[in-house]
């Protein structure tokens, strides 16, 4: 299943590394003016707000910097493949079905989110000489999401958020009554 | 009172139905966390935390540490019989557990790791229960820029000894500050780095931050590298079991020293990954049967278990008597304490005596109580691991949502986790360590109280941290942590003592 080296590469881990001290170094910024409008001076009352995160935003701007830096001085070396075209295809393949499962909860609860989830996980998955049944798709899909139920909503009083599905529930338990 | 009479009073406290049925499920769950790809110790704590809200702290810290003395146990299943180290403290265990595995000797290698990872970590206890009081005594005396002192130790420590590079262990440290400063800011009141979004209001957990970053990032590069599990089978007799312990006095110096070590890297921030890895080389480089390692010898299970052990224990030495933990599970264990509304470091002991030692005799029990369960299980556990991927990742997924979404209640939760679940992924394969961002990120409003209160006494000066023999000292001791690399290379060229292979070890991976 291994595919890393006989596809084409996608990027350069320089442009990656490079990337990330970009962000990095923003993140940086984005603290130190945040902490300026907080005040990074001696206010009456000693050190104002602003006064220690300003220099761990300057520390993580400069050792960022710091880092580009060193990217750009080991330039070749770097220019070695950061991930192949094959190998980022399988991980979106994961890292999108999540995404949409984080976007698609406040809307549908965390249940319904994580049936569907599973399930699509499951049905997609064409590794394997025979796919999934049906049956085993569903039973492990409410399986698994029963058993969050009963181990966070029930036994730790932890609520998770049941979404429309909860609140028809709840409708129907009183209507029965 | 004497340390063994707290110890009795512990052991009375803890000696329950409930609290041994706390141990077996904590036990359990860590195993499961430790074997399961994506999951690991600091995640795990992280994810059950919120479940302990409404236990008593003694129950809790009983469930959370013995979920860490299984996960650490776990860990060795899956890097002995299937040559993946569930957990990074254990990747040294595979160089030899695995080859042990393919010859057909993967009991006897299981139960050589588990039993030297038991003494391991009973030394680590024995240290616990004897150092602990002592050193909180001693701390008693730290005020503000003491305790600065000792974190900017920890910090610069992390940043001197890591294999990362400095810069890179900088800039996750720094994340790791910034997120612990959003928020409420705990002197003043004011809301900081929060620019009017309300859902920046609570702050940024650090737990939403663990699961993401271990969590997800893991499963990320899991997907990446294509990991099909393939492992050799174990059945573990009673026969194997006595014969194997019949070997072990044999290596009694392997073990005294990986226990050294692990001790040693546990209490300094190193951590159980650098000791084993440690352990490891040295066991090598000393041992009569240097051919044979890394082709399945005994004494490169041994060294490596022991010393992970031994670190993870000791890592609690410093988390209960400063503050300060060892370990990114540490550090999530100490979050924990502080929502639990217990203070970590010296006033702990004289405060809560009956939390202290229900925790101390737990350890000892504990872990105990893991190498019964674990001895056990192992047939069960490995069979999880041939479960297929996907049907495992979709479900470790969910468990990490529901993980971050329970910590405020809140969506937004969910979606910072994704986000720390792709820079988890990059950090990853740069390079860029994640523990110093945990660590930073429980400890940053510990640290910058500490620092502004220093501040404050001293009107802005930073002489203050050289004012007295303890803290110079302490905090000159950091200053050589932090160029601890470069000075090690002046060293080395001034003396000329350059000899090639000790200098850089061979590479062990």
């Amino acid at each position: 299943m291994s595919q890393s080296s006989d596809s084409p590469a996608l990027v350069g881990t320089r442009w990656v590394e490079l990337g990330l001290t970009l962000f990095t170094t923003l993140i940086g910024v984005v603290v130190m003016y945040g902490s300026v409008e907080q005040g990074i001076g001696w206010g009456d009352s000693g050190p104002e707000p602003g006064y220690f995160p300003f220099y761990i935003g300057l520390l993580l701007s400069a050792a960022s910097v710091g880092n580009g830096v060193l990217t750009l001085v080991r330039w070749k070396a770097l220019s070695i493949s950061f991930v192949s075209r094959s190998a980022f295809r399988q991980v979106l393949s994961v890292f999108i079905p999540i995404a949409l499962f984080v976007a698609a909860m406040p809307f549908t609860g965390i249940y319904v989110a994580s049936a569907c989830f599973i399930a699509w996980f499951m049905w997609r998955d064409n590794t394997r000489v025979k796919p999934y049944g049906k049956l085993m798709i569903a039973s492990i899909s409410l399986g698994a999401v029963l058993a969050s139920y009963l181990i966070f909503a029930l036994w730790f009083k932890v609520p998770l958020d049941a979404g429309p599905l909860g609140d028809w529930i709840a409708l129907a338990g009183r209507h029965f009554k | 009172m004497s340390e063994f009479d707290s110890l009795l009073q512990g052991m009375n406290l803890i000696l329950t139905p409930g609290h041994i049925g706390l141990m077996v499920i904590g036990v359990l769950l860590g195993i499961l966390v430790g074997v399961l790809p994506g999951l690991g110790a600091p995640n795990g704590v992280a994810l059950l935390l919120p479940l302990t809200f409404t236990m008593s702290p003694v129950s809790a810290i009983i469930l959370l540490s013995c979920m860490y003395w299984g996960a650490l146990f776990g860990g060795s299943i899956t890097s002995i019989l299937f040559n993946i180290p569930g957990e990074p403290s254990s990747v040294a265990t595979t160089f030899d557990g695995y080859p042990m595995a393919r010859e057909g000797r993967a009991a006897e290698a299981l139960t050589a790791a588990f039993s030297s990872a038991l003494i391991g970590a009973l030394a680590g206890v024995l240290l616990l229960t004897f150092l602990s009081t002592r050193i909180a005594e001693f701390a008693m005396s730290f005020s503000s820029p003491e305790f600065f002192a000792v974190y900017l130790l920890a910090f610069c420590t992390f940043i001197g000894m890591s294999k990362n590079p400095p810069l890179k262990t900088v800039v996750a440290m720094m994340i790791g500050f910034a997120m612990a400063a959003v928020g409420m800011d705990t002197v003043s009141g004011n809301l900081r780095l929060t620019f009017d979004q309300p859902t920046l209001m609570t702050g940024i957990s650090f737990e939403v931050a663990v699961i993401g970053l271990f969590g997800i990032g893991e499963i990320l590069c899991t997907v990446e590298e294509g990991l099909v599990f393939r492992g050799e089978h174990a059945r573990i007799t009673p026969m194997v079991i006595l014969r194997t312990w019949a070997k072990l006095p044999r290596y009694w110096w392997t073990i005294v020293r990986s226990t050294l070590v692990g001790c040693w890297m546990g209490i300094t921030p190193g951590g159980p990954t650098a000791a084993s890895f440690m352990s490891y080389s040295l066991a090598r480089r000393f041992s009569k049967n240097r051919e044979n390692f890394g082709k399945g010898e005994l004494e490169g299970v041994i060294a490596p278990e022991t010393a992970d052990h031994a670190a993870g224990t000791s890592a609690l030495l410093p988390m209960l008597t400063l503050g300060i933990p060892g370990s990114a599970t540490a550090a999530v264990m100490l979050g924990g304490l502080m929502i639990w509304g217990l203070h970590p470091g010296p006033t702990l002991f004289v405060e809560q005596h009956d939390f202290v030692w229900g925790l101390i005799a737990s350890m000892y029990l504990g872990n105990v109580v893991s190498l019964i369960v674990v001895l056990a299980t192992v047939p069960l556990f490995a069979s999880i691991l041939r479960i297929p991927f996907s049907i495992i990742a979709p479900i470790i997924i969910m468990v990490c949502a529901i993980g971050a979404y329970s910590v405020h209640n809140s969506f937004f939760d969910v979606v910072l986790m994704l986000g720390f679940g792709a820079l988890g992924y990059l950090f990853k394969k740069l390079g860029y360590p994640i523990a110093p961002l945990v660590l930073a990120a429980v400890l940053g409003d510990k640290a910058e109280d500490a620092f502004r209160q220093s501040m404050l006494f001293s009107d802005g000066h930073l002489g203050i941290f050289w004012s007295n023999p303890l803290v110079g000292g302490l905090t000159t001791a950091a200053l050589l942590m932090l160029f601890w690399p470069l000075i090690s290379k002046a060293l080395q060229t001034l003396t000329g003592l350059r000899k090639p292979q000790l200098a850089k070890p061979k590479s062990v991976l």
